[in-house]
């Protein structure tokens, strides 16, 4: 039934597409649409062309968080709260999320209202009632109303995809805690009190549903839209989508009848460009505006160039990689602090990151409140990293193996730097190059003993990044890393209120999990943009995503 | 010993002066071959070290062929390279031909007459014909993928891959050769059917299949590197030609065009001096080229020779 | 009425190749290790869900079983559906064959062009400047491998020289294409008398074109050239030159006499192109069927491979067939 209702939409949107296209294409203009030059210009000025290293595969951020997938969540949905932006402390240009703590602020946070009005909490901290904004319409037409959020998290219940861990790091354990508290108020009742409860709201992973329009479509069969939202979106964000051929292109539009101020943008084309050099010839040539995930070198080939310009900022990005503690000898510690000792992390971020990146030195962001990079103590050292390996029974070392992502270039380079400098302590890593498609597989299946890992928590908030990578109950804690009592601090964190509790809390679990390495700690990869010159706005977001209503030209 | 040897040497060099691609290819051959087996006195530097600090060196006397994104030398890496691909290539020649030529061999043996068997040798055909329609460079990445990543599956997709051309080859030689009255005589005097096959029969017919091998190794190494190319081929960082073109092909665009087009070039002229090899043993093998060979050879001696006397009677008093 | 029978004949020894051909690729397909369920779900999916999936995906039928329900599918024209574009087979099939076609063809025909005119030029003259020239590329050609060779272009033509589009795709990112009719962009661009389209859309086949007409004009060429020859030097063609026919009349006829065995070449050439010129189709990013199947068996999309095996193979045998039908009717012996 989906399936059907979706081909004849396409073949509909066709047509249209058509006429964007003839808009995209505003430089080399076919002579049938050379109607009116100036409206032409006009509305090239207001379209967005981003080459994109993927289309969305999927648009159900339950299920898929490909790239393409979060750059449309933020432009088709409207979460509860966001961050108040401010420019980037060494990139003026470019605005971020404020994601410090302020004291001077209600609850500590720099948030302004978005599908929420205003919000209270309890003095117990368990119970958060929200006052939902009157008057905001969906893609579809349809009225918000508290009935949209109620559903939104039972469906996370029902689903068990990765909204299963949005719930329980918020320690709700039932969807009847979340309250309908009149048509246009709702309520959060936790058993513990949370500090993440407003942050979470404005999680990329939490976007709120048009509950209504999901409910028609899907009837009995698909009641909680898994199948709709894979194609379509139905939220109240400020871009509908108006086509999605996976492989090719994703167009969105920006709705007339949004909420909040109108994008600047009326038409965003996301074109799928699978190499980097491509996207940055076709940036270069002026045929798109953005091109995204550039490697380092390309980024470093734009300076100087007058049109183009990308922008760097420091981000929640981290890549590092798995040290299996269920497979040995990564079940020793000494041996992960030796994989560490080992690691080339200056040469990494110089000769392949061309100094886009930083050395991880924590295990959460480096820009994330409480990080503290004092723990670390795995400067590149091959002496201290033999001896190490002798003390825990390897003196003549191992064989073991390495696998990466074939769909992300830095990877093998940086896997042949720590083969050369593994093999000098007696170390030989067979390198294993896997699809792109299967990479993610090999991951969740834990069986792989040191695998690449690239991610980053979109909480700002470290017992949400710790819980997700070091609780032994995540289901992101892939490095099979189980420390009970690293488990009960970053529990314990994620029930107190009191900020200067929680530093001390995770200073004790960031030292722990430094100390017992489960990661060979790599960088902290800048987040870069390759833009057109004159295209302004970027925000940088801590989900690493676009959202096209903030791009505007000057 | 020594004469024949000497005598050896000067045919070979007869053979040069008439036809000198010949010796172009049996040089390259040669060359690849040496560089594969001598490659650690070759190579300046270890062909799987990154050195971080000397990454994307255009060429010059320390790198003479540059170097990689992570510093590796481009040119080591060229001239061990031969050691992964040839050992594939030849491999899974070896093993197609083999095993083609067997089948091939009882197939054409079997294929007239009435029986179990003949319907045997018809079922065989027909699988092979089922083989072939495949897209071949999809069934050896599909076969990759399905017994996962290592040189010893690169060699059995190639033999896969190889083997219907060499049961043709020698189906079709068995099946004219099989008519012919030694094998006849063979059968009467009371040889087992396996006997006569493999005493009388292929020994008269491996002729092709010798001349098809070279230029199928060649054809080996190009789909070796091709599979390298889309990752399904031997791992990083195996110096290997097809895996060293697909890792410096991010590089061409923003003008570094060393570390793809080397090792590139290398593996033309490998393969160019491999089909070369292919038709001179085409040629010998078959008697009317060889006589035409012979006749060139015949021409040039004389003309030599001629040339020869004129020069001794004018040096002469 | 022979050729029907000729025809019937062999297209009752076409079905069951099929279908040995299918099982051999599902058997193949099917023992890729990767569960398309997990892909298809993603990292953040939970066992439930997978087992869910599994069961309504069929996978936890044994093989057997899973090919019959392949087989009853494949009967009612439904090819499966590939999970990454989430659509059906058939359809993205349907859309990229035609593109690989187009660049398959016309690149065979460049190496025709170059093989047979190459060919005849040396044959006219044995000895001069072309035959020498003729004689080395035949042997070089060959040698190149055609990802390496498109590579080399790319950089000359497009990074150095800037004198084509970009190496992406079919068609300029700027410029609408035409409403499919046939598929084959070229073809639907005359069609609708798009110039701005075609322009882009030949600027586009320049290099991969000529790639594949480069490197397929070797063994083109080689055959020409040795039919050839062997037919300059059979009796017929030594009694036409004695009865004083111009050289170049002689060349003609034995050309004729020629043709069949080119025409087999080409034809064996056009079968494995559509699936060999997939390197090629990567590097300049076609979005062809070859590269559809590559992407397939790399990422555990099982569909997606078999219905381009079959593609492919209904194509070759149907090549084949043709060509055999073109000699039933040049030479009736064949037949019997």
């Amino acid at each position: 039934m989906a399936d059907e209702t979706n081909r004849s939409v396409t073949c509909l949107e066709r047509r249209q597409l058509l006429k964007t296209a003839v808009v995209a294409g505003a430089a080399v203009v076919a002579p049938a649409a050379l109607r009116d030059e100036a409206a032409q210009a006009q509305s090239r000025d207001s379209t967005l062309v981003i080459a994109a290293p993927a289309t969305p595969q999927g648009l159900d951020i339950e299920f898929d968080v490909s790239l393409g997938s979060i750059d449309s969540l933020g432009p088709l949905y409207e979460y509860m709260l966001a961050y108040d932006k401010i420019p980037d402390p060494q990139n003026p240009d470019v605005l971020r999320e404020d994601t410090a703590v302020h004291p001077d602020r209600k609850y500590g946070l720099a948030l302004r209202g978005r599908l929420a009005s205003d919000w209270e909490i309890s003095d117990s901290g368990k119970k958060a009632t929200f006052k939902l904004r009157e008057g905001v319409k969906s893609n579809w037409g349809n009225t918000f109303s508290a009935e949209d959020v109620k559903w939104t998290w039972e469906r996370k219940f029902n689903l068990k995809g990765q909204g299963i861990f949005q719930t329980s790091v918020l320690g709700l354990k039932h969807p009847d805690q979340v309250k309908i508290e009149g048509p246009m108020a709702i309520s959060f009742n936790l058993e513990k009190p949370s500090p993440i409860l407003l942050k979470q709201q404005c999680n990329l992973a939490n976007p709120i549903y048009d509950s209504k329009k999901i409910k028609e479509v899907g009837g009995s069969d698909d009641p909680w839209g898994a199948k709709f939202l894979q194609n379509q979106s139905a939220g109240f964000g400020p871009y509908r989508l108006k086509q999605l051929v996976r492989g090719q292109q994703a167009v969105f539009e920006a709705r007339s009848d949004y909420w909040d101020t109108a994008p600047f943008m009326k038409t965003v084309i996301m074109r799928e460009v699978p190499t980097s050099a491509a996207r940055l010839s076709l940036l270069q040539g002026g045929a798109v505006d953005i091109a995204q995930f550039l490697q380092p070198r390309e980024y470093m080939s734009l300076k100087g160039d007058k049109a183009v310009a990308f922008d760097a900022v420091n981000a929640s990005y981290m890549i590092w990689l798995e040290l299996n503690a269920k497979i040995k000898p990564f079940d020793n510690v000494q041996v992960r602090r030796a994989m560490n000792l080992a690691l080339p992390r200056d040469e990494i971020i110089r000769t392949i990151y061309y100094g886009l990146a930083d050395p991880q030195k924590a295990p959460m962001p480096y820009i994330y409140p409480m990080a503290n990079l004092s723990f670390f103590e795995y400067s590149y050292n091959l002496a201290a990293a033999k001896k190490l390996l002798a003390e825990a029974g390897f003196p003549n070392g191992f064989k073991t193996t390495l696998s990466y992502n074939a769909g992300d270039p830095t990877q093998e380079p940086i896997a042949l730097l720590y083969q050369t400098a593994l093999r000098q302590i007696g170390i030989e890593i067979q390198l294993d190059k896997l699809p792109a498609g299967v990479f993610y597989e090999n991951v969740t299946k834990r069986q792989k003993p040191v695998i690449f890992y690239l991610d980053s928590p979109w909480t700002p908030d470290p017992g949400y990044s710790m819980f997700l990578y070091f609780h032994s109950k995540s289901y992101v804690d892939y490095s099979n890393y189980d420390n009970p009592k690293v488990n009960d601090l970053i529990e314990s964190g994620l029930k107190t209120l009191d900020d200067s509790v929680r530093k001390t809390i995770y200073d004790e679990a960031q030292k722990t999990v430094m100390d017992e390495a489960p990661w060979g700690f790599i960088a902290y990869p800048k987040y870069a943009l390759a833009r057109k010159a004159n295209l302004k706005g970027f925000t940088y977001y801590t989900s690493n995503n676009l959202r096209f209503q903030d791009f505007k030209r000057g | 010993m020594v004469p024949q040897f000497s005598a050896l040497l000067r045919s070979v060099g007869h053979v040069a002066r008439v036809r000198p691609r010949f010796a172009i290819g049996y040089g390259i051959v040669v060359a690849t071959l040496l560089a594969a087996l001598l490659a650690p006195l070759v190579a300046p530097y270890s062909p799987i070290e990154a050195n971080p600090a000397q990454f994307l060196q255009s060429p010059d006397w320390h790198h003479l062929f540059g170097t990689d994104a992570v510093g590796m030398d481009v040119f080591s890496r060229t001239v061990y390279a031969p050691r992964i691909d040839l050992t594939i290539a030849i491999a899974g020649t070896l093993i197609s031909a083999v095993v083609g030529s067997v089948i091939g061999a009882l197939v054409g043996y079997y294929s007239s007459g009435r029986g179990v068997r003949v319907w045997l040798a018809y079922g065989v055909m027909r699988a092979a014909d089922v083989l072939q329609a495949f897209p071949v460079f999809v069934f050896a990445i599909a076969l990759v993928a399905s017994l996962g990543q290592s040189i010893q599956t690169v060699v059995l997709a190639i033999a896969f891959v190889n083997a219907p051309i060499y049961l043709r080859l020698m189906r079709s030689q068995v099946i004219s050769i099989r008519e012919m009255r030694y094998v006849e005589a063979s059968l009467v005097a009371g040889l087992s059917d396996m006997r006569t096959i493999f005493r009388h029969i292929v020994p008269n017919a491996i002729g092709p299949v010798l001349a098809q091998l070279s230029v199928n190794v060649g054809w080996a190494i190009l789909l070796t590197a091709g599979l390298s190319f889309v990752g399904a081929g031997v791992r990083a960082p195996a110096p290997e030609w097809g895996s060293m073109i697909a890792m410096g092909f991010q590089n061409v665009v923003t003008g570094q065009w060393w570390p793809s087009v080397f090792p590139g070039l290398a593996l033309a002229v490998s393969v160019f001096g491999f089909s070369l090899v292919g038709l001179s043993i085409e040629v010998f093998a078959d008697p009317v080229k060889r006589r035409g060979l012979l006749r060139d050879m015949e021409t040039a001696r004389k003309a030599n020779g001629a040339r020869a006397t004129r020069t001794v009677a004018g040096v002469g008093p | 009425m022979n050729l029907l029978l000729f025809i019937g004949r062999r297209l009752l020894f076409i079905a069951p190749q099929l279908l040995g051909i299918v099982l051999v690729s599902f058997m193949l397909v099917k023992s890729i290790p990767g569960d398309p369920a997990v892909l298809m779900l993603g990292p953040t999916a939970t066992p439930e869900a997978i087992a869910s999936l599994r069961n309504s995906l069929g996978l936890d039928y044994s093989l057997p079983v899973q090919f019959w329900i392949y087989l009853q599918h494949l009967a009612l024209g439904d090819l499966g559906t590939s999970w990454q574009t989430t659509r059906p087979v058939l359809e993205d099939l349907l859309q990229r064959f035609p593109a690989t076609l187009e660049l398959v063809t016309l690149g065979l025909l460049t190496a025709v062009v170059i093989g047979i005119s190459l060919g005849l030029a040396s044959a006219f003259n044995r000895h001069g400047v072309l035959a020498r020239i003729a004689d080395f590329y035949g042997l070089g050609a060959g040698s190149l491998p055609d990802f390496w060779l498109a590579l080399v272009l790319i950089f000359v033509f497009y990074t150095l020289l800037q004198w084509v589009p970009a190496p992406l795709g079919r068609i300029d990112i700027a410029v609408i294409p035409p409403n499919p009719i046939t598929g084959f962009l070229t073809v639907d661009c005359l069609l609708t008398g798009n110039w701005e389209a075609l322009r882009s859309a030949l600027g586009h086949l320049l290099l991969p074109v000529m790639t594949l007409g480069l490197i397929n004009a070797g063994p083109i060429l080689k055959m020409t050239q040795s039919t050839m020859e062997k037919i300059l030097q059979s009796d017929f063609s030594h009694y036409q030159v004695l009865c004083g026919i111009p050289h170049r009349m002689v060349v003609r006829h034995a050309l004729h006499n020629a043709l069949p065995s080119v025409v087999t070449i080409i034809s064996v050439l056009y079968g494995y192109l559509i699936g060999g010129a997939v390197l090629v189709e990567i590097v300049f990013s076609w979005g062809g069927a070859g590269q559809y199947a590559v992407q397939g068996v790399l990422n555990s999309d099982l569909y997606p491979v078999l219905g381009f095996v079959l593609f492919s193979a209904i194509f070759s045998l149907f090549v084949y067939l043709f060509v055999d039908i073109i000699y039933f009717t040049i030479d009736p012996r064949i037949g019997h």
